[in-house]
């Protein structure tokens, strides 16, 4: 396949005195380096101040939009669970109304085993169930990160802005 | 029937590394008895949960075994009991340094599969995504290998040009490690405006810092006394082991996947693989460095030459686009529906119009074709598609019965066969001198145990 290499060379360390003077010399060469950092502009954040720019994108806590005036919008089609790598992480009960309507009786999520992966974001066929820009999630209970459809569920003005942010019609009826 | 030969008598003087003991003899010098040693599972320098247990007889390393499986997780297993949509942000979870790469091979394994076309666009996208991923794999490299040689300083800057391109990762994907990002026949969305313009101010910058860390580490005697002449392999060692990568080029071995079987568009561009001859820890480092620059090489090609250029443009491209085609159906609807005081249009020019109607070229797509993703089922037949991820030769061998889940999924990780080796290096060789030769090989424990 490809040529064989010649036998390993054997490096030969310089003479001693010259050792320690080219070892000196580098050392200085890398403390330099290392001292011009000084003036740099930290890279740090102070976190519970400044909190990070965050992209559009990103992968945080779940949510579910609503319509323009606050109504539900999820159909309960339940296609997120079925993409859902966790077993049994978001739990949907739904039944129809008069008008075979859907309602939404119960939407659960468990933040504590969810994987961020946005499986669910993307097969939404109504575009109800996204991702907020929040990740400050710990708690001091297990149970306290299972969020129920109440807890999921943003304002209608709170959804049309983020369909505004996200490229998508903002007002949905 | 087999014949047990008896074991190879251990002569010291053979083994790689011995070069600077010369002199002393120590098989005939102290009486010393040999002591067993147990590093890890739980050790800062073994990057991971690896156990390796040795026998030491002073300070030289009579016999070592690495104990595995600590971070099992059936990865394999986990894909027969997913749909394949379901199955692929796992995948994530294992080679968590340069997930890209583990993404593509499961993704262009299930497109050969189904014989699903992508557009250029896309492959350009991939390849920016796993180059730019090569780069911070190897930051990581050399952050914690100088971190194992005693250097901290490193680490810190290796980190910081680290976080830039995950700032990228995380414009393009939304997170910054666990990507999910490429899908069957595309990627999840285009990039957002202006972010080939981030990637282009990022890896302008990139070198100047590279530069820096080899004014700090290359020439510093520490480094040179520690890793020149240390874990040599030979190239027939290389072989038996089934090592590739970094590991294999610094033996003198130009065998880069990119460059032998080019995937993707690699034969579009113009790159180098990075060689070295002398096959020590000092080679492999000297390679890596090497690699991060023709890594940069490479996406400043592909950034010139991306298919439909920024996505800014491309979106004012398609909304182009579809004005002309509302125009069509409005005027096919007039055609139709003539109103009293209005005159119908000739139908034979709207059908000229229509055909005349521009459309988006299929390399400036992002899916090359629309795929459900929860009742996608590839035909029955298996694939295997491999790349070279920052570690070596990464593989998926995959097998499908044409039901929506997959009936096998077989990994051949870098970081496996590139741990089997460790051993044989480390015989012979210096107690001490474990950590700079475990570092330069660059194992990812959750690959060799998946």
């Amino acid at each position: 396949m490809t040529n064989e290499p010649s036998k390993s060379q054997h490096i030969e360390a310089p003479a001693d005195d010259n050792r320690v003077l080219s070892g000196l010399l580098e050392i200085g060469r890398g403390l330099k380096t290392v001292l011009s950092h000084v003036g740099r502009e930290a890279v740090t954040l102070e976190y519970p101040e400044v909190l990070p720019d965050l992209s559009v994108r990103f992968h945080g806590r779940l949510c579910l939009l609503t319509k323009s005036d606050g109504t539900d919008l999820c159909i309960g089609c339940k296609a997120c669970a079925r993409v859902c790598p966790c077993d049994d992480l978001i739990q949907i009960e739904m039944h129809r109304d008069g008008d075979k309507k859907p309602v939404i009786d119960q939407f659960t999520i468990d933040m504590g085993r969810c994987i961020f992966c946005g499986n669910c974001t993307e097969v939404c066929p109504v575009d109800c169930i996204k991702m907020l820009p929040d990740f400050e999630l710990a708690d001091y209970s297990r149970e306290a990160l299972v969020l129920d459809k109440y807890d999921l569920t943003l304002k209608g003005e709170d959804a049309d802005e983020w369909r505004r942010t996200h490229g998508l019609a903002p007002s949905v009826t | 029937m087999t014949t047990a030969s008896p074991a190879p008598e251990l002569s010291l003087r053979d083994k790689p590394g011995f070069s600077d003991l010369q002199g002393v003899t120590v098989e005939h010098g102290l009486n010393t008895q040999d002591m067993v040693v147990n590093i890890g599972p739980q050790h800062p320098s073994t990057h991971g949960v690896l156990r390796l247990v040795t026998t030491i007889n002073g300070e030289i390393v009579k016999d070592m075994e690495p104990v595995i499986g600590y971070l099992h997780r059936s990865k394999e297993k986990m894909a027969e009991g997913r749909s394949y949509f379901q199955y692929q942000p796992t995948i994530d979870r294992v080679e968590y340094l340069s997930s890209f790469y583990d993404h593509y091979v499961y993704v262009t394994a299930i497109e050969a599969l189904a014989d699903l076309k992508v557009p250029k666009r896309v492959e350009y996208i991939r390849m920016i995504c796993m180059e730019l991923n090569r780069i911070t794999s190897h930051l990581l490299w050399f952050g914690t290998f100088l971190l194992d040689l005693g250097a901290t300083s490193p680490f810190f800057y290796a980190f910081r040009e680290r976080e830039a391109i995950f700032k990228l990762f995380e414009d393009i994907t939304g997170a910054r490690m666990m990507y999910n990002y490429f899908r069957f026949g595309g990627v999840n969305a285009d990039a957002p405006p202006g972010w080939l313009d981030d990637v282009r101010k990022v890896i302008n910058e990139l070198p100047f810092r590279f530069d820096e860390y080899e004014a700090i580490a290359n020439k510093n005697p520490i480094v040179m006394d520690r890793c020149i002449g240390v874990g040599v392999t030979s190239y027939q060692d290389l072989l038996d082991y089934g090592v590739t990568g970094p590991s294999m080029r610094a033996c003198g071995v130009a065998q880069d996947m990119r460059k032998t079987n080019p995937y993707s568009c690699y034969n579009e561009v113009e790159f180098d693989v990075p060689t070295a001859t002398e096959g020590d820890v000092y080679a492999r480092y000297k390679v890596r460095m090497a690699e991060m620059r023709e890594s940069i090489r490479i996406v400043h090609q592909l950034l010139d030459n991306m298919p439909g250029g920024d996505s800014a443009e491309l979106r004012k491209l398609e909304k182009e686009h579809a004005k002309v085609a509302e125009e069509i159906a409005a005027a096919k609807k007039r055609v139709t529906v003539a109103k009293k005081n209005e005159e119908a249009p000739n139908a034979a020019d709207v059908a000229k119009m229509a055909e005349k109607a521009p459309e988006l070229p299929f390399d400036y797509r992002t899916t090359g074709q629309k795929v459900n993703l929860m009742v996608f089922k590839p035909p029955a037949g298996e694939a295997f598609s491999m790349v070279e991820s920052p570690r070596g030769m990464l593989g998926c061998y995959l097998v499908s019965d044409g039901t929506p889940k997959a009936y096998r999924v077989k990994w051949r990780g870098a970081s496996f066969s590139n741990l089997t080796i460790l051993p044989s290096m480390m015989i012979g060789n210096l107690y001490p001198d474990l950590m700079a030769i475990f570092g330069s090989l660059d194992i990812i424990l959750p690959e060799v145990d998946r």
